[in-house]
């Protein structure tokens, strides 16, 4: 094993940098003793960041995560009224703002993604739920005149020998006493709401329109921003004419800012009319020559001629190749992404009097306020950021570009601005799931064993790239001087020293063999880059499901026997693909119908999954999935599905449809007419099955994804006798 | 000045006439529940009805309402008054993100008043209009054919006391 080859979590330990979602994990030391941002209600009681209790019996949640869809809300309320015996729906749930007690105890800073919420919040808000319902108890019996032994609690009530007594009627009393530090935490026999499937505490708000998104923020005398950018990433605006625009109704300034040039209006429809008007000329960039078939090629000379960086050097791969009684070698393809979550990015941003607001539904809300720190020279402590609901994030609502903009329009216009960017803007002015070509050698015996495992990826590295977006917003004060260099730096290291973990995972941990070898070379081509629900996983699983089916035909084995065969040395894993095979054992499906298997370990989730999948000429037609995840508790088994359910979907529109293609540096789809999403009509049944395996919490947003293409490719073989090694999936 | 109804209530506007109706109803009324998506006519997020039609807005003048009925999915119903299949949508915990939701139950308002029981293949050419990037398919159009079903065995119930 190399010596730079640190293992995943020495890395994230040593830099703080992690997958998924957002990165960074410097402690923002000193913080934890500044004030919350919180508004207290008349008499509120606040114990600790993550609650306030009023003496009507209010409980508010200060929910330290961001909701995208996932359930977050739903999930962590739930952690915390577990141990203080209130219900979810008894609580009224806010976005927390910015203050270090929110931080993500995986990651050290305010962010959300890498599915890890459940996880990072297990313990910690189940602690604070359990200190909080000790605290009332020492209140209630000092008040009641009890022993706090004959107490007890129910749905936000202390029960004293039959009668309830509200919360909120010791808050003065337990305002006036310690919180106990270690309270004890309930056994998972004694769950009364974790483990249940509630309904989502979101579900209401989002099915009358009255949930605030980031696009729904309206504050006084507010105007309207759009932004033309350069159609390749990076080209920097050259000239532009702006007479036209400007004497359009209701437009009031027109900007040069960091990114184009952007039109200020009263309304969103005079901004966006007039932005039309304007034909920016941008200057002419390296990335400016490059066309898809350029960057393919580049892969493809670099898989052929570069070594490359070690990630992973174990046992004797020459030795395992010699011992095999077969050998497969394959190369497999997946090309650059878009999130195209359905709200567009937006932010609203408000300078007055030396302050500042700002209102978006971002992955990590401190990010935001760093950025408008930055770009206003305003202080952090004087920008007060505010969560919304996110319409969609799956990676993209951790790069904050439009933040940066509507803060420049802001400060340059002297006026609030809410800034919108359309749909083009996001498919065509993004950041992207990068491209990957992986190479796969392995060896296998007659026997079913995999002898030997030599994996290889080309493409660019994610962690540089969000390093480059992330480091302005959390360090507003470090000059640009000194990101560039640290960003060089890195780009650097992931391209000659060591291998950015997010580019290769999930390519060969998951099946046994004591011979492997992961090698990384890194092919950039100035495309921003940023994690895409279930990051390396999204491409590593097609190759590495695809390789271990050649590789189960070779041996003469069925392909689930031989995973179960191969999953020794992984039993949670091999459990799930026992459940799996009983499942598929038990299916018949119909005249022209196949099935295809495929399994994954991601973000401590174990997950496979069966397509039912029918091909008539060119149509590859998804008819059913069935889905088993160990997740370790399921603390919503409805959230759980939710998320199997939408990730499978997800997956499908990369597997079936998925592609941007590079013209002269600038991607060419547009809109939802060439960059589809599945539709109802093409969505296949999904049934989910939960192993309840009593472990801690693992994720489950991004989980579901990985196995879906090799699944639905593994059943097109089957029904054609095509290996389909490109995503997006096409019949020959 | 164009003038329509909009959730029951006369209004007018001096708004440019080629404005698309999506942004008269979120910037000039306030009314924030329809939502952008595409501008395109695509994804369904701006759904609204007029005069019983679900249609997209994101692209249709509001010269063209005038005089006419519009709808938005506050009109639908509220979070103290609900439309039965936001009743349904909550039950089922359909929403994920929920950006697309308004959309969603504004097309099926709309497929079930037209078509009130509808079968699996009607909800899927109806709907398939309405993207939903989160993927929540499954449960929305299993929750239309609950509610279909739940109306008719309603009608059936009163026809049978009548």
């Amino acid at each position: 094993m190399s010596a730079i080859n640190m293992s995943r979590r020495q890395f994230l330990k040593t830099t703080g940098i992690v997958g998924g979602g957002l990165v960074i994990g410097f402690s923002m030391t000193g913080c934890s003793s500044s004030e919350l941002p919180i508004t207290l209600a008349q008499q509120g009681f606040v114990p600790n960041a993550f609650l306030q209790i009023t003496p009507d019996n209010g409980i508010r949640f200060y929910c330290p995560r961001d909701e995208m869809g996932q359930g977050v809300t739903t999930g962590l309320s739930t952690l915390i009224g577990e141990e203080l015996d209130v219900h979810p729906k008894d609580m009224e749930i806010l976005f927390a703002g910015v203050h270090s007690d929110y931080n993500n105890p995986d990651f050290g800073v305010q962010g959300t993604g890498g599915s890890s919420s459940l996880k990072a919040h297990y313990l910690q808000l189940r602690q604070v739920g359990a200190n909080t319902r000790g605290l009332l108890v020492a209140a209630a019996a000092q008040d009641l005149g009890v022993t706090a032994s004959v107490i007890s609690t129910r749905d936000g009530h202390i029960v004293v020998a039959g009668k309830q007594y509200p919360y909120g009627q010791f808050v003065q009393t337990a305002a006036s006493l310690e919180a106990p530090t270690e309270a004890a935490l309930k056994s998972n026999a004694e769950f009364r709401y974790i483990g249940q499937a509630f309904q989502r505490v979101d579900a209401a708000a989002k099915s009358t329109g009255t949930a605030e998104f980031g696009i729904d923020i309206d504050i006084p005398n507010m105007h309207h921003a759009v932004v033309r950018r350069s159609p390749v990433a990076g080209a920097k605006l050259k000239s532009v004419d702006k007479s036209v625009a400007l004497s359009m109704p209701g437009v009031t300034d027109i900007i040069e800012i960091s990114s184009g040039v952007a039109v200020v209006a009263k309304k969103y429809w005079q901004a966006k009319t007039a932005a039309a008007k304007l034909s920016p000329l941008w200057e002419e960039v390296a990335l400016s020559q490059v066309n898809s078939r350029d960057v393919r090629a580049d892969y493809n000379q670099a898989m052929q001629q570069d070594e490359g960086v070690v990630d992973t050097d174990e046992g004797d791969v020459k030795a395992g190749l010699a011992a095999a009684d077969h050998i497969i070698e394959a190369e497999y393809w997946a090309p650059f992404l878009a999130h195209a979550p359905l709200e567009p990015m937006n932010a609203v941003v408000r300078i007055e009097n030396g302050e500042a607001d700002v209102w978006s539904g971002t992955q990590g809300i401190v990010a935001a306020q760093g950025l408008v720190s930055r770009f206003s020279g305003i202080p952090v402590e004087k920008v007060r950021a505010h969560s919304t609901y996110l319409g969609g994030a799956f990676g993209r609502r951790g790069t904050l570009t439009h933040v940066i903009e509507a803060t420049e329009v802001a400060v340059a216009s002297n006026k609030p601005v809410h800034l919108l960017w359309s749909r083009e803007d996001d498919i065509q002015n993004g950041v992207y799931r990068p491209a990957s070509l992986m190479k796969i050698k392995a060896g296998v015996k007659n026997d079913g064993s995999i002898t030997a495992w030599q994996a290889k990826r080309v493409g660019g590295n994610i962690t540089p790239k969000t390093l480059q977006n992330m480091m302005p917003a959390l360090f507003p004060g470090l000059n640009e001087g000194t990101i560039d260099f640290m960003v060089g730096l890195s780009q650097d290291i992931f391209a000659g020293w060591m291998v950015d973990h997010a580019s290769v995972e999930g390519l060969y941990e998951d099946y046994d063999t004591d011979n492997k070898t992961v090698n990384h070379v890194t092919v950039e081509h100035d495309i921003p880059l940023t994690f895409w629900r279930s990051v390396g996983h999204s491409y590593t699983s097609f190759a590495k499901e695809g390789i271990t089916d050649e590789l189960a035909e070779k041996a003469g084995m069925d392909p689930v026997a031989f995973r179960l065969k191969n999953t020794q040395g992984n039993p949670r894993l091999n459990n799930v693909i026992r459940v799996a095979q009983q499942h598929m054992l038990a299916m018949q499906p119909a005249e022209g119908r196949f099935l295809g298997f495929a399994a994954h370990n991601s973000f401590a989730t174990d997950v496979a999954e069966i397509a039912e999948v029918s091909v008539i000429g060119k149509t590859i037609r998804v008819h059913k999935v069935t889905c088993i995840v160990d997740c370790g508790i399921a603390v919503n088994p409805d959230i759980v599905r939710g998320q199997m359910e939408g990730a499978v979907m997800f997956g499908l529109t990369a597997a079936l449809y998925g592609d941007l293609e590079l013209v002269q540096g600038a991607f060419k789809q547009s809109n939802f007419h060439d960059y589809p999403i599945l539709k109802m009509s093409e969505a296949p049944q999904v049934e989910v099955v939960i192993i309840n395996s009593g472990t801690a919490p693992t994720g489950v947003g991004e989980p579901g994804l990985p196995p879906i293409a090799p699944a639905v490719a593994s059943a097109v073989y089957q029904a054609t006798g095509q290996r389909l090694r490109s995503l997006p999936l096409k019949i020959a | 000045m164009i003038e329509f109804i909009l959730n029951g209530k006369p209004v007018s506007t001096d708004d440019d006439p080629t404005t698309p109706l999506l942004w008269v109803v979120r910037d000039t009324f306030k009314l924030k529940g329809s939502k952008f998506g595409c501008g395109a006519g695509l994804c369904g997020a701006c759904t609204m009805h007029i005069d019983d039609e679900a249609m997209r807005t994101c692209m249709l003048p509001i010269s063209t309402v005038a005089g006419r009925q519009v709808t938005t999915i506050e009109g639908l119903g509220t979070l103290e008054d609900m439309h039965p299949l936001q009743t349904a949508w909550v039950d089922a915990s359909v929403p994920q993100c929920g950006y697309c939701q308004s959309g969603q139950i504004m097309a099926a308002a709309s497929l079930l008043k037209h078509n009130p029981n509808p079968t699996a293949a009607d909800v899927d050419a109806a709907m398939s209009g309405n993207i939903c990037r989160c993927g929540c398919y499954v449960r929305i159009k299993g929750t239309i054919l609950s509610v279909a079903q739940q109306n008719l065995a309603y009608n059936a119930a009163q026809e049978q006391k009548a």
